[in-house]
């Protein structure tokens, strides 16, 4: 009897560690926010025209192979475009080309100081993807929630 | 002599007038609104990298985003949106390309705030479906603004929410348009 009665007990306080933890996860699994960047490590490691050379020549391929992974670019900054939020984006890519890299800080990450066009500039971010040039404005590569690499 | 004189000022006249014509973003906000009554959360999600392009003088106008570009308070939602619902990797690109009917009405040179109708067809989940709405144009210190609202059935573009949510997203998103357009110049 009081072995049947221990058991019992064990079972119940098993039961209820484990909704314990199911509601634990569910609670933070939904509350999850989009994981700060700064400490990921990158899948891909390219320059802002490698970037933009390999989705004009293959948009499919390219997205098969970048779309949603972490990359690292580096590149010259071409201009940092605001919004009326106050959001940066760092353009990099060639100046003479229309085309570019365009690269949304993460809020949490921006800049201390405004960073001069023509320096070199290491970032990485989620590739969100390619948007050809079939409005006479430039293609883009979208990298989003990017943080910047100390060299 | 004067003749050149009068091409090649009447010419440079055109260019200028032709350089004016156009206006576009990069970073034009689209956002859309899913939620009911009996959504335990809101749903929703924005992206801040749209681009439009808007040629004034014919009235034609584009939208193109980046579906994988969405941002949602909760990185849960903007997973199950990319792969249940709209199937980024699939379908990476929605685009909207329309026509404001009533362009002639609306004067690009002078400041104010114009009713806007316009109608074209939007292509999201690999679905073309003509959509038809109002919106406003605002003109300002040569800036254009461009909003509008308007409703998309997600049936239509054969956008299938799942059963056991099915009374907690709307069949119908609401899609909110808000670009600022500076002239584009080459």
């Amino acid at each position: 009897m009081n072995k049947k009665k221990k058991n019992l007990l064990l079972f119940i306080l098993a039961i209820l560690i484990l909704s314990a933890g199911t509601a634990l996860y569910t609670y933070t699994e939904f509350n999850r926010k989009a994981a700060d960047l700064s400490k990921a490590t990158a899948a891909h490691q390219v320059t802002a025209l490698e970037l933009i050379n390999a989705f004009t020549a293959n948009e499919t391929e390219s997205n098969a192979k970048y779309l949603s992974q972490v990359i690292e670019i580096s590149g010259t900054l071409k201009k940092t475009d605001q919004d009326e939020k106050g959001n940066s984006i760092l353009v990099l890519g060639d100046s003479a080309s229309m085309s570019s890299v365009r690269c949304s800080l993460d809020s949490l990450h921006s800049l201390q100081e405004p960073l001069k066009p023509g320096s070199l500039v290491k970032i990485k971010g989620i590739c969100t993807g390619f948007l050809a040039d079939d409005l006479g404005i430039g293609s883009d590569v979208l990298i989003n929630r990017c943080v910047p690499v100390k060299p | 002599m004067k003749q050149l004189f009068i091409l090649t000022a009447l010419l440079g006249l055109f260019t200028a007038a032709q350089a004016q014509n156009r206006f576009f973003t990069k970073t034009g906000k689209i956002s859309f609104d899913a939620t009911t009554s009996k959504s335990p959360e809101n749903i929703d999600g924005i992206n801040k990298n749209a681009t439009c392009v808007l040629d004034a003088q014919t009235g034609d106008i584009q939208f193109s985003v980046l579906m994988k570009g969405f941002e949602f308070d909760r990185a849960l939602m903007m997973e199950h949106f990319n792969e249940n619902y709209v199937e980024s990797d699939k379908f990476p690109k929605t685009t909207y390309k329309g026509m404001i009917v009533n362009n002639s009405a609306i004067n690009y040179a002078k400041d104010g705030s114009y009713a806007a109708k316009v109608k074209g067809k939007l292509s999201m989940h690999g679905e073309t479906k003509e959509i038809e709405t109002e919106g406003t144009i605002a003109v300002k210190n040569g800036k254009i603004m461009v909003s509008a609202t308007f409703p998309a059935r997600l049936s239509d573009y054969k956008i299938g929410i799942p059963q056991l949510v099915a009374d907690k997203v709307s069949q119908t998103a609401k899609i909110s348009v808000d670009c600022t357009l500076d002239p584009l110049t080459k």
